[in-house]
């Protein structure tokens, strides 16, 4: 379990279980009252006799119904106040799992967007946006493998199977050090373990997707692992009201992933996990893209106070178009294939040097391999390889930080990352036109070949982390955090909601990385004994060497596409409230978020700031889940935001009779589409077995999305009415319509 | 690739709706807009100067009356372009096809209000159509109109980019002499494929293209008309933003951007821009009526 208090009352020092559940504390000779506490968990109380050397493992109990119960001897749950994270967010899968999912389909990455300084461009978009960030600058670790694409059917669900996810935490910021590779935020999710004690199925028929995941513990429960597989099955569902020739039609996606893990003794443990998924569409032309990783890991222990954990990673992201799927037609054909491929190797210790002290240090090496496009195209019998080199690039990082109690109202923790990008031959580098940026299209004036693993160019960036916790009594503090990050990839998307071909590219001679500072400031507080949890946080972001693209710029297998690309800043600065109900029959959160992000880039907007694309002043979220009884839950959601801005013309032109926009000030996004709102709803039925079983458990939910038939806007854009030529308009589209109902079984034996 | 469309659409077409909503903008200043697409093409040529207005004004577009609009050759002869009807049409006939010569760089002048605008585009070559040939098809799944059958002909042309990199065009197609001029019934091409990532220079146009002359299907007796313009680099991508922008919706669009203009102030420091295009072409045409009997069997 991650990040469980364990505290020793008599000298008011404790520490929190890593990523891998290990602890570690000192102390005295003595006995103590030790105490672990985790929300939502059952709180254990120890007496521990501290007088040599001890490994103490504890086993939590996640029984929900213990939350009823107001008398437990627990340790307040005021993690959220006593620790030095700040603009961290954590949800419990069981608390998303409560949520109303689209589809019935429960979703991390939906279920985040209910959080302060998190939203996303639009309904159905993939990706989502941290405090300004764009959707690139989100590290979303699985198992700490980057996935590159989080989405399937285009942002419509995420790619993270519910049935497999044990820990979700997004760090908005006070990053830590160990961290980097992107300038916004990282969404880390762990994978849960396969149970240890028996064998276990469980599973899911839903509207869209079937689920199925099993688990057991192997070799005298030293070890476990669990294997999950999801599919849609619309495909399948569709058929028989296919005519002929779209019947063979494939239009699926599923994802499956496994992990097992295998204690060899006290001080080893092995991990391995993996991801793979793929999204595919076709008839004779087809489209597929997807996900794999895959991470091994090894915890090792070189004595009670230096835990070390080492992965090593394989991250891919792929996606290939084939005009002739069926192979009917050798004279006429089009394939083409792209992707981003990655290795990596990560040493992480932790040094419990002393209650007070507690040391990260540790580095990383990344190899990339991005293929930015290979294609085979066949005109008339005549066939042509076009499609641009791979190219090469190596980051490293090392770091080092102190999380240091100073007293009982103080603690602080400082770090330093510095981190190295070497972009790499075998390759071309491009000279550009050396003319002053004016949203024009530069041209390349030379081009220069490096050999295999010569460095083309490389940058360097320190990267300090700061982050203060001043107590200001038992129920309230206030946290200060500062971090640097630095970003040498980059996602090239020019459209309002990224698409699956989009193109992940390397910093280079003319692409230089990204580099954000972030401060945050916020005030902690819980009230009534810890059942409810407040914070209000204020940040400012400043980004640099941001992305943009000229007007029809050509990201797509374009040689010269580094020509295309306008740079600049940007800023970002907003307020996060957030009201949280832990405990009792009705819990849940209030958050709202007042924000505003914005872009300087050279060649646009007459060279003035703008607001961004993604900008949403007022967010408000509402989440309420109600335990009614042992039989039924409740869930409701409810969102409001402001309009994300959009550039409209002032006036019309005619060409060829073609009515044309035209924006007399050539100003962008000086407009903001209508604001959006919307309410879902879920019911849970608890049954105590499974239909097909004596044992086990299962449920129904039912869930009701955008409740009250709103038609929220993606986007709206102008036109000439397709009908009468003479008459412009403007034209609000939406992508969820409707009321969407949907019903889904879930089961566990 | 219009199955794939289709597939694709089917996704978000499940939930998704288009309405059409009043929206408040700002309304700037009209400035001169310059239509002017010469072809060396025997009948009239014309350049039609109008003003730009408020967007979501319907009324008709003022012309812009009382302008000296002339063509310049290179070899300083100058074409002078009369607006006899007086409703902003600036027009010629030209006495041979001969008049712009290929590869000629022909300047255009216009002096509207005071104020003196000058273009210039390039003669380039253009490919012969050698042939435009039907197979029958069928298309269950097209969406239910009377305008186009379920069983009927797929056409496409045969063309041959010559060698050397860098050719643009545009194909336009007349079907029943009405000309199809939609932006999403154009189709462009760079060489023999798409855009110049696709390094298609010398090739026959790539399938995609060959087949852009058929909407939905046609029917037996169907007259059709193919023409291939020569068009220069910059009206390609005139061209392709003219398509971006006036469909550009969904959730893939682009951020809405200014169309670039060729018609420049010949005041380099005067405020007073203009907007359109100049584009001189070469066309290569092909007509023939839909024979059933002569159609190739279906795939």
């Amino acid at each position: 379990m991650i990040g469980v208090t364990v505290f020793l009352k008599e000298i008011k020092a404790g520490v929190q279980t890593n990523v891998y559940g290990f602890y570690s504390l000192t102390a005295p000779k003595g006995t103590y009252q030790m105490t672990l506490t985790y929300v939502g968990y059952k709180s254990i109380v120890k007496t521990v006799e501290f007088d040599q050397n001890k490994t103490l493992d504890f086993e939590m109990s996640d029984d929900a119904k213990l939350l009823d119960e107001v008398v437990i001897s627990t340790k307040k749950e005021d993690d959220n106040v006593k620790n030095l994270e700040m603009s961290v967010n954590k949800v419990e899968m069981k608390t998303i799992k409560k949520m109303p999912a689209f589809l019935g389909e429960t979703d991390m990455v939906r279920s985040i967007q209910f959080l302060p300084g998190v939203s996303s461009v639009g309904e159905g978009a993939s990706g989502f946006n941290v405090r300004g960030g764009a959707i690139d600058q989100n590290l979303v670790l699985l198992d700490e493998a980057p996935v590159y694409n989080s989405s399937h059917l285009f942002g419509f669900f995420s790619v993270f199977n519910p049935d497999v996810v044990k820990d979700v935490k997004l760090i908005k910021g006070g990053i830590p050090a160990a961290y980097g590779g992107r300038v916004s935020s990282i969404l880390d999710v762990r994978m849960k373990e396969g149970n240890n004690k028996k064998p276990e199925f469980t599973g899911g028929i839903g509207t869209i997707f079937s689920r199925f995941a099993y688990e057991r513990p192997f070799y005298k429960e030293k070890g476990s692992f669990i294997v999950a597989l999801r599919r849609s099955y619309i495909d399948i569902l569709a058929k028989p009201f296919l005519t002929a020739d779209l019947k063979k039609a494939r239009f699926y996606f599923y994802d499956f992933t496994a992990k097992t893990n295998f204690k060899l003794n006290e001080n080893n443990t092995f991990y391995l996990s993996g991801y793979s998924g793929r999204d595919v569409f076709g008839t004779d032309f087809g489209f597929n893209w997807g996900n794999t990783t895959t991470s091994f890991r090894w915890n090792h222990l070189f004595s009670k106070k230096l835990f070390l954990n080492t992965t090593i990673f394989y991250s891919n992201y792929d996606y290939a178009l084939d005009s002739d799927l069926k192979k009917e037609n050798n004279k006429d054909s089009f394939r083409w294939e792209s992707n981003i491929i990655n290795y990596s190797l990560k040493p992480d210790f932790s040094y419990y040097l002393n209650p007070k002290n507690t040391l990260a240090f540790g580095g990383q090496v990344i190899y990339y391999t991005f293929n930015p496009g290979q294609a085979v195209a066949v005109s008339a019998g005549v066939g042509r390889e076009i499609g641009l080199k791979n190219k090469y690039a190596v980051e490293s990082a090392v770091y080092i930080s102190n999380e240091q109690k100073i007293n009982n109202w103080l603690s602080i923790s400082y770090g330093l990352r510095y981190s190295v990008y070497n972009y790499l031959g075998k390759g071309d580098a491009f000279t550009l036109e050396n003319t002053p940026q004016d949203g024009n299209r530069k041209k390349v004036t030379s081009t220069t070949t490096y050999k295999t693993g010569e460095s083309i160019t490389n940058y360097g960036n320190l990267e300090p982390r700061f982050a203060f916790n001043i107590g200001l009594n038992n129920s309230s503090s206030i946290k200060l955090g500062y971090n640097r990050l630095a970003q040498y990839i980059h996602l090239l998307s020019n459209t309002v909601a990224s698409s699956p071909l989009d193109v992940w590219t390397p910093s280079s001679n003319n692409i230089k990385p990204q580099v954000s500072d972030q401060v945050a400031l916020g005030v902690f507080k819980n009230f009534n004994d810890n059942t409810y949890e407040s914070s209000v946080e204020v940040y400012y972001k400043t980004l640099k060497n941001q992305i943009d693209y000229i007007r029809n710029a050509d990201l797509l297998l374009n040689p010269a596409l580094e020509g295309d690309l306008l740079f600049g800043d940007g800023r970002a600065y907003g307020s996060e409230f957030f009201l949280k109900k832990n405990k009792g029959k009705f819990n849940g959160w209030i958050s709202y978020t007042f924000a505003r992000t914005e872009r300087q880039i050279t060649g646009l907007n007459n060279n003035d700031w703008f607001v961004s694309r993604i900008d949403k002043t007022h967010n408000l979220s509402l989440v309420g889940i109600l335990d009614l009884n042992k039989t039924w839950s409740f869930g409701s959601t409810f969102s409001y935001a402001t309009g994300t801005p959009a550039s409209f013309p002032t006036n019309k032109f005619l060409w060829q009779d073609i009515a044309l926009p035209h924006n007399f000030t050539d100003a962008r996004n000086s407009y903001r589409i209508p604001d959006s709102h919307r309410l879902d709803i879920s019911g849970t039925h608890k049954n105590k077995r499974a239909f097909f079983s004596k044992k086990g458990e299962s449920e129904w939910v039912f869930s009701v999305y955008n409740l009250y038939n709103r038609k929220n806007p993606f986007s709206v854009y102008v036109r000439q009415n397709p009908d009468n030529p003479a008459k412009t308009e403007a034209v609000k589209y939406s992508v969820f319509a409707s009321i969407i109902p949907a019903v889904t079984y879930n089961f566990k034996f | 690739m219009k199955k794939y469309i289709i597939i694709t659409c089917l996704a978000f077409s499940l939930f998704s709706c288009e309405q059409v909503i009043p929206f408040d903008i700002v309304t700037s200043e009209n400035q001169l807009v310059v239509d002017a697409w010469l072809t060396d093409e025997l009948k009239e040529q014309k350049v039609k100067l109008t003003l730009s207005q408020s967007y979501f004004d319907s009324t008709d577009l003022k012309p812009a009356l009382g302008a000296t609009v002339y063509l310049i050759k290179q070899d300083s002869s100058r074409i002078i372009l009369k607006d006899n009807k007086n409703n902003g049409t600036y027009s010629f006939i030209p006495t041979t096809k001969d008049y712009m010569k290929q590869g000629e760089l022909v300047g255009l002048y216009i002096k509207y209000q005071n104020e003196e605008f000058y273009s210039a585009s390039k003669l380039n070559r253009v490919p012969k159509i050698d042939s435009v040939v039907f197979e029958n098809s069928s298309n269950p799944n097209g969406p239910p109109s009377s305008k186009y059958p379920k069983e009927g002909f797929l056409g496409q042309f045969y063309a041959k980019d010559p060698t050397g990199e860098g050719d643009t065009y545009v194909i336009r197609k007349t079907i029943n002499d009405t000309l199809k001029n939609k932006p999403n019934e154009y189709q462009l091409a760079y060489d023999a494929g798409f855009s110049p990532g696709s390094k298609s220079d010398g090739l026959t146009f790539i399938l995609p293209i060959r087949q852009s002359i058929t909407p939905g299907l046609f029917r037996d007796k169907d007259k059709v008309k193919v023409d291939i313009y020569s068009i220069p680099v910059e009206a390609y991508y005139f061209l392709l933003q003219v398509r971006q922008e006036s469909q550009n919706g969904g959730i893939f669009a682009t951020p809405l951007s200014n169309i670039p203009s060729n018609i420049f102030n010949r005041n380099a420091n005067s405020k007073t821009k203009a907007l359109g295009v100049f584009i001189v072409s070469k066309v290569a045409s092909f007509e023939t009526i839909i024979d059933k009997s002569k159609a190739k069997p279906k795939k």
